[in-house]
């Protein structure tokens, strides 16, 4: 079992809040989604592993058993080309759960007029592997949900 | 084998959104798909969005797309399709 740590701070408001249809059907995978808090942030690892795949706006940290998890910090800002993110660890690192990956800010990402929410997605997760999904305020490092 | 050269032509390359419709009209087929950057990359398994997002496919690069087996050219012709939008 995996257990998922919030990557920011926020509400957890599920995928299904996700204005983009990709995430909010689930096609990407099963998780869940944080409306992070406006301020500038450090954006953690959510498991412990190896960082697969580093862009500015999101990232894939692979755990020792080959499960993936992936964060995708606002939506649309692959757009930005990188534009107020700040890269704090490089691509093939090993992190540890909670170590910081990206710095950035929601509330810059929102006054370009994109959505800061960030799915957090378990990759090829089987139907109905994640459960105990955290609802409302987290903060980093809390307990997001658990992939079986 | 029956396969497919596509260049993929979107500006963010097969990620996210192209990457998890790829992956969903993979995972339909019946049959093995695998896709590899050309030339010479190693193939990964097209139903496995993980694998596809460590491909990491670029706009402008090439991939190939291959399966075998009763409606892979209908399987391959979607997959391409889907690839090959921008």
């Amino acid at each position: 079992m995996t257990t998922v740590l919030a990557p920011v701070e926020g509400a957890a408001v599920g995928l299904a809040a996700v204005p983009d249809p990709v995430f909010s059907a689930g096609m990407v995978g099963p998780g869940t989604a944080i409306d992070p808090l406006r301020e500038p942030g450090m954006a953690v690892a959510p498991i412990a592993g190896k960082i697969m795949k580093l862009h500015p706006h999101a990232y894939v940290i692979v755990g020792d058993d080959g499960r993936g998890v992936l964060v995708h910090l606002g939506i649309d800002t692959v757009q930005l080309k990188g534009e107020g993110f700040t890269l704090l660890a490089a691509e093939g690192d090993r992190v540890r759960a909670g170590q910081p990956v990206v710095a950035w800010d929601p509330s810059v990402v929102e006054a370009g007029g994109r959505s800061p929410v960030c799915p957090v997605v378990a990759l090829d997760a089987v139907a109905g592997s994640v459960w105990g999904v955290a609802a409302g305020t987290v903060h980093v490092g809390d307990e997001l949900f658990r992939w079986h | 084998m029956p396969e497919r050269k596509v260049t993929v032509v979107a500006e963010v390359g097969l990620h996210a959104r192209p990457a998890a419709t790829f992956v969903r009209a993979a995972t339909k087929a019946p049959m093995d798909v695998t896709v590899a950057k050309v030339p010479g990359g190693d193939p990964i398994n097209a139903k496995s969005i993980l694998q596809i997002l460590a491909l990491d496919v670029r706009q402008d690069e090439t991939i190939v797309i291959k399966a075998e087996g009763k409606g892979a050219d209908e399987v391959l012709d979607e997959l391409a399709k889907i690839a090959g939008s921008p």
